[in-house]
């Protein structure tokens, strides 16, 4: 047994060889984020020497660039960053467990429950700042429940749980219509966030609790990452090897719910981010190895990227959720396509 | 190696309200291989699940080296039984070496990460089943007969002493059958790993088993060396089906072959057919 093999060395060399490209692709995809968050703190209607932002970052004042950049830049780019990782985070963490792209939250209801919940904390009961992220999370979390149990018979079927969930979405997005038809003061701006999301407005505020719910879920998810790999191959299989299926089921869904329920109650459901994420981040690293942190590094790009696109490279100004939206759409059709093609099954 | 002991003790197990499993008895021997046969639906699938922990009995238990394996922690259990399943999947784009890799998990944690320890068990398995060669290819690319070898050194990584197989011969052709069937009962002679498998195919299984077990209805009907199990009775009852038993040359085992109503040339297969009619 004790034979020196060449297969050891075959064996050992090729996972160093994954384990480099990993490392390469994270590199790379940390410093495209890097690159957009300088990009949005200097270069907007105005552009701001990258020493003046520098200075202003480190506590300087400096007139005109401290409130450009303190107040309306960083906030955005902060809240772009943090919503686009939990929404990368939480997104693949529900494709990889039903082992179908197209249960990502943002498509089976969880992302319009957390919203719809924000609206009307929002407009009718007319709250403010962290208990609505609670109500958005508790929301999302009974959206889940809802979902899951309405397409329960004799086990949770992929197709029936996905179906249910697109059912249940577009109800409770014609309940952000109506809550947002029904308060006249409301401006469009608004209406837009919690339609397609945005990150208009963005204060430093909001950062804050965005920034622990990621840690603590995304903290959570990240210890399961192994077993959720596991999954992948199945859950007979997954359990053979050891994994308690039910109980990663539950710690997945209600950290994922909570990862995305905090985002969506500060930005909206930001259109597809979540949706997306993973299957690039699939496309980018291969089967080899946990998703988790490419699909937030990719969700992180795709609101930093779409916001500024949003902004200032089109002919007037859209919210993030629209350009996202205008990229994942293509995707859907496609993904919907190939599944009719296989028959129908997913 | 100490072989581990495996028994099933008055198991009842199904799905929702179906009972499939009724009070069920199996002592698997250590050390050997054991085929379980019978018809469809007959509750095989169901044993080897609910001998595994994938399905939780609604009575009796099942007990492994004497301790009930639903009170034994999960990757505890898995680095002593293992499992391949049917139907796994692999994920889109994996090559051969990353989803043999797989087989490490029960003996990793969260904070212990890969050692050479991991790397000599997955290259042994990728040389025991000889697919080193496909290591860096993806598993979509490969044949069936290729795949199912992936599976098998799957299992073999995770380094178990009882293999539990859910007909691994499915889908292949023959010679990928014998193939297959060779592996395990190399990796039985050479490691004393405990093998218990579900088998279509009665001549094959016969040919396999050490101990054959014939299961009927969600019951045990009869256990033993595949002369002992393998005979006219026993597969008119377990599968209702006349037949033949007659001494395979090349193995020395027993052989079955069907009778069926047509091609029937041996005036001594006729009597069978008017009893089965009757």
């Amino acid at each position: 047994m004790t034979m020196p093999s060449p297969t050891v060395a075959l064996i050992a060399s090729g996972r160093q060889r994954s384990l480099q490209r990993h490392r390469l692709v994270i590199a790379v995809l940390l410093a495209i984020i890097a690159a957009l968050f300088v990009l949005t703190l200097s270069l907007g209607q105005s552009s701001t020497p990258l020493g003046d932002v520098a200075r202003v970052l480190t506590g300087e004042k400096i007139a005109g660039a401290s409130f450009t950049v303190g107040q309306l830049r960083l906030p955005r780019a902060l809240l772009s960053l943090l919503a686009g990782l939990s929404f990368g985070l939480g997104g693949v963490a529900f494709q990889t467990m039903l082992r179908n792209p197209l249960a990502s939250p943002d498509i089976i209801g969880i992302t319009s429950g957390a919203s719809a919940a924000a609206v009307f904390a929002i407009v009718v009961l007319a709250m403010k700042g962290p208990s609505v992220s609670v109500l958005a999370v508790a929301a999302g979390l009974g959206v889940a429940v809802l979902v899951y149990g309405l397409s329960f018979r004799n086990g949770v079927a992929g197709t029936r749980l996905i179906l249910v969930g697109i059912g249940v979405s577009a109800m409770l997005e014609s309940v952000i219509a109506y809550i947002l038809s029904t308060a006249p003061s409301w401006t469009l701006q608004e209406a837009m966030r919690w339609l397609t999301g945005s990150v208009n407005g963005a204060q430093l505020s909001q950062a804050l609790p965005l920034l622990l719910a990621l840690i603590a879920f995304g903290g959570l998810l990240l210890s399961r990452a192994r077993d959720l790999d596991a999954l992948r191959m199945g859950d007979d299989m997954a359990a053979a090897l050891g994994v308690r299926i039910s109980t990663t089921r539950m710690v997945v869904i209600v950290a994922a719910v909570g990862i995305i329920a905090s985002a969506t109650a500060v930005t909206g459901p930001i259109a597809f981010v979540a949706f997306l994420s993973g299957p690039i981040a699939a496309c980018i690293v291969g089967a080899s190895g946990s998703l988790l942190i490419p699909s937030a590094l990719i969700g992180a790009i795709l609101v930093l990227g779409g916001d500024y696109v949003g902004q200032f490279l089109l002919p007037s100004r859209y919210p993030v959720g629209v350009v996202t939206g205008a990229l994942g759409a293509p995707y859907l059709i496609y993904l919907i396509i190939r599944v009719n093609r296989g028959g129908g099954s997913l | 190696m100490t072989p581990h002991t495996l028994n099933a003790s008055r198991i009842s197990a199904g799905y929702g309200d179906a009972e499939i499993l009724h009070g069920l008895d199996l002592a698997v021997p250590p050390g050997r291989i054991t085929v379980i046969v019978g018809a469809n639906a007959c509750g095989k699938s169901t044993l080897l699940r609910a001998m595994s922990r994938l399905l939780s009995p609604k009575g009796g238990q099942v007990l492994l080296d004497g301790k009930s394996i639903h009170h034994t922690p999960p990757r505890e259990l898995a680095r002593t039984l293992g499992l391949l399943p049917q139907s796994p999947i692999a994920p889109e784009g994996i090559t051969v070496a990353d989803l043999v890799s797989r087989g490490r998990h029960p003996h990793q944690t969260l904070f212990s990460r890969w050692t050479k320890r991991d790397d000599e068990a997955v290259a042994a398995a990728l040389d025991a089943t000889q697919t080193a060669e496909l290591a860096e290819r993806p598993m979509d690319e490969l044949s069936g007969g290729q795949r199912q070898r992936v599976w098998i050194a799957m299992a073999l990584a995770q380094q178990t002493d009882i293999l539990l197989l859910d007909e691994p011969t499915t889908f292949l052709d023959i010679s990928h059958q014998v193939e297959v069937l060779d592996l395990l009962t190399d990796l039985n002679r050479e490691r004393g790993t405990t093998v218990v498998m579900v088998l279509h195919d009665l001549n094959l299984a016969a040919r396999y088993a050490d101990f054959l077990v014939a299961m009927r209805d969600g019951r045990v009907e009869v256990t033993g060396a595949p002369e002992k199990v393998l005979t006219q009775a026993m597969v008119r009852h377990v599968f209702g089906l006349a037949s033949q038993i007659m001494t395979d040359p090349v193995s020395g085992r027993p052989i079955m072959l069907p009778v069926g109503r047509h091609h029937l040339t041996a005036p001594e297969t006729e009597p069978q057919r008017k009893e089965q009619r009757g």
